[in-house]
């Protein structure tokens, strides 16, 4: 490691969201009533280019804060506007809250955009773009996939249906490309301007036990074409596939992620790309580390990969041999420093690391 | 609903200094007499006019509180005592009353031999105000009058501090000063009974923080230290002398054990000696760790560190030294310093805040060319790095606090309002 910073938050979030302003998101997702949604000031070794060691400043603010009286699975951050969205259970409804830091430092409840058949189905995947109108794309299924307008909760667009499948994770990818990734690992394009199509790319290789997949799309590439961003798919077994939106009907990579298996399940799975490192990426959720991976020489043969670095810091957490060790929940790339990860764990733990490329590659 | 009125004395919104005027059944008392340490004007002291409209503070006051002996909690004390006028008692905890009038003699100095103040206490103040104080064990009540008692708990934070509990009736307040719920290599953690106060003060000036753990403190500090030893450089730490020394010396002991190291640690003789004696007086405020090594043996045998001798700065090769005072104002550290400076493998860790004024405060502030004595310039070549290790209560803490306490009302002292709101909603929510 060049640098590693631990700390604890009061309960474990499964969510780590960037924001305006260097700022970092957490909520909790805890069965019981009052769950914390918190916006973070990272410490100013964070934010600054070089790392400094000794800072004096070396933790985390609350800068505002909510309370949820559902679990917060997921959150995202609308752009352009002082407000966020979160989904979670009992249903796929999403709920919509207004930050104002300047003001005061709670983050109050604003409004609720319900669904229709809500009950019943598992929580809401979201995404966001700053399009002609902060939207919010969500849905809990594949047939249930829907662009509101947060302000006005009116609905822009609905997606065809091809299927009931349960989605893992959706995306924008231009205001008018949408990305839809099943649980099953089907992948699917679709253009808003033509709500009937829906363009399938390479199913994932079948298996003879159930798996689960959740998608990767990289973001924050000035200049390039989004599609032309590959995607990573990842199993709940470790597989990584790797695909080009622009040549749907093969694999660009596929490998193996050097995973514990049976793994535990595929409710914490991520996986992430660098958005500064060229083919790198993050994957998280079988234990208690954090995988890097450089995809630059991997090919189609579904080989085991060597992992570049491991961070095995919440392994090292907990209490001690009588709990089981902590699942890392989330991860997430620092948006500038190229090394940099944050993390965090079902123990409520919160890494924030630094890795050093090992000797050889430059 | 019992009437208790709470004000907090000084000009504007502070953050930096403590002192707070509580009214409880007709009885008056003050918690904590702090100095602003960011001001140089009449702004660092409390306001007391507010109460001396009232007539002389003496007859006023039923009683002066102060939690520990940190500055903004203690440093206006002489002034108050002596300069406005106060005759009546003034409790604090056994540690605080033997460390108060040491910094406060030390930040005396500093303020007006170096930057020739005039309107400050003298050396005779602190001392004649230091008679009027009455040293309190924990968990002791202590009788003031007929109808006031007080209680201290213990804080944590550092050596010394406590919690106070301010009983008239049946009528009761809680103020915590500074305190911390976990506890550390020297200290243990803050602790009270249910006793069920109508009202908690606490100082929430952290309670939206996260604090990085003290394992990855102690990981980058060891770091620092062992990269300078290993290109040959000499590390200097400059220390008050309770607590933090100790912990510091525990974890290089350790550190060097394990990985072998051969490079000397000293640590200043006039330190092991004030710090020996203050440890066999106050050991029941150390933590349960502390108090077994101290049965075993003398705080400061360790096999790694031993004592200093003025004569050891100028040899060749890498060593690391502990030695007063901390701000680097003065004394044997200040000497270590000016002989160090100028080579840029070598390196000072400042282990905690340092007064305006001081050469501990510019070269944090990142001065590089300093004047001493008879227009000398010290060129500062050597690395400066900062390294808090002293603790206060998150959000969690305070949570856990109040759940020990019971309070039926809780204040939160602190500069902005609003920005208390989320911490007053969580609260409220929970109790």
């Amino acid at each position: 490691y060049r640098d590693l910073h631990t700390f604890e938050l009061q309960a474990p979030t499964r969510l780590i969201e960037w924001a305006r302003g260097n700022r970092v998101c957490v909520a909790g997702y805890g069965q019981s009533d009052g769950n914390e949604i918190l916006q973070l000031i990272p410490p100013p070794t964070l934010l600054t280019k070089e790392t400094q060691g000794l800072c004096p400043e070396r933790d985390f603010k609350v800068e505002c804060g909510g309370f949820s009286e559902r679990p917060v699975y997921s959150l995202k951050y609308v752009p352009d506007t002082s407000l966020l969205v979160t989904s979670g259970p009992p249903d796929s409804s999403l709920q919509v809250w207004q930050v104002s830091a300047e003001d005061s430092d709670v983050i109050k409840s604003v409004s609720t955009i319900a669904t229709e058949n809500g009950t019943g189905q598992s929580w809401a995947k979201i995404a966001t773009i700053s399009a002609r109108a902060p939207w919010v794309l969500h849905g809990s299924r594949l047939d249930r996939v829907q662009i509101t307008e947060v302000e006005s909760r009116k609905n822009v667009y609905t997606a065809a249906s091809r299927g009931s499948e349960e989605l893992s994770s959706l995306a924008f990818l231009d205001c008018n490309t949408l990305l839809l990734c099943c649980a099953t690992g089907r992948l699917c394009l679709a253009d808003i301007r033509q709500p009937q199509s829906l363009v399938e790319a390479m199913s994932v290789p079948s298996a003879p036990w159930s798996e689960q997949w959740c998608m990767g799309t990289r973001h924050g590439a000035q200049g390039l074409e989004p599609s032309s961003q590959p995607v990573a798919r990842l199993s709940s077994r470790g597989l990584l596939t790797l695909t080009d939106l622009r040549k749907t009907s093969e694999f660009l990579a596929l490998a193996k992620a050097k995973v514990p298996s049976p793994g535990s399940g595929a409710e914490f799975l991520c996986v992430s790309w660098a958005p500064v490192l060229e083919g790198y990426l993050a994957v998280s959720g079988f234990d208690g580390t954090v995988h890097v991976y450089d995809t630059q020489s991997w090919d189609s043969s579904g080989r085991e990969a060597e992992p570049i670095f491991v961070h095995k810091g919440h392994t090292f957490g907990g209490a001690g041999g009588s709990r089981d060790p902590p699942l890392v929940t989330v991860h997430t790339w620092h948006l500038q420093k190229p090394r940099t990860l944050l993390s965090a764990g079902s123990d409520g733990s919160l890494h924030v690391w630094d890795w050093v490329q090992p000797c050889g590659k430059c | 609903m019992p009437e208790i009125k709470v004000t907090p004395l000084g000009a504007g919104q502070d953050v930096g200094r403590s002192c707070i005027l509580v009214s409880i059944a007709g009885k008056n008392v003050m918690l904590d007499c702090g100095m602003h340490m960011g001001y140089n004007d009449d702004r660092r002291f409390p306001d007391f006019s507010y109460i001396t409209q009232n007539g002389r503070l003496t007859d006023f006051l039923d009683c002066v509180i102060i939690s520990h002996f940190h500055l903004d909690h203690c440093g206006a004390l002489p002034y108050f005592s002596e300069m406005v006028g106060y005759d009546g008692p003034i409790y604090m905890t056994h540690p605080t009353k033997a460390i108060c009038p040491i910094l406060l003699e030390d930040y005396r100095k500093i303020t007006v031999d170096k930057k020739g103040e005039t309107n400050f206490f003298t050396s005779q103040m602190i001392k004649d105000c230091m008679k009027k104080v009455v040293a309190v064990h924990l968990h002791q009540t202590v009788q003031v009058d007929e109808e006031l008692e007080i209680k201290a708990y213990y804080a944590g934070h550092v050596l010394g501090a406590a919690m106070f509990q301010i009983k008239v009736g049946c009528e009761s307040v809680v103020y915590t000063g500074d305190y911390n719920m976990t506890p550390d290599r020297h200290l243990g953690a803050a602790w009270i009974d249910k006793c069920r106060p109508d009202l908690l003060i606490t100082e929430s000036t952290y309670a939206t923080t996260i604090r990085d753990s003290k394992r990855c403190r102690e990981r980058d500090f060891l770091k620092k230290v062992h990269e300078t030893v290993e290109r040959g450089g000499k590390v200097l730490i400059p220390v008050f002398a309770l607590g933090r020394a100790q912990e510091l010396c525990i974890l290089l002991e350790t550190f060097w054990e394990r990985m072998n190291l051969k490079a000397p640690i000293y640590f200043s003789t006039g330190l092991t000696e004030k710090a020996n004696h203050y440890y066999k007086l106050f050991i029941t405020w150390t933590n349960q760790k502390i108090r077994k090594t101290f049965v075993q043996r003398n705080m400061f045998e360790f096999k790694h560190i031993k004592a200093f001798d003025r004569a050891f700065a100028d040899n060749p090769g890498p060593m690391v030294v502990f030695a007063t005072p901390g701000m680097l104002h003065a004394g044997q550290s200040l000497q270590i310093f000016r002989k160090w400076a100028g080579n840029e493998k070598n390196m000072v860790i400042m282990p905690g805040y340092c007064v305006q004024g001081t050469v501990g405060h510019k070269i944090l502030s990142g001065q590089r060319k300093l004047e001493m004595e008879g227009r000398q310039i010290l060129e500062v070549k050597m690395q400066v790095e900062y390294m808090s290790f002293s603790a206060h209560a998150d959000a969690k803490g305070i949570m856990q606090l109040i759940r020990q306490a019971e309070p039926s009302n809780v204040l939160l002292v602190h500069g902005e309002a609003k920005k208390m709101e989320f911490l007053k909603q969580k609260i409220e929510q929970e109790f």
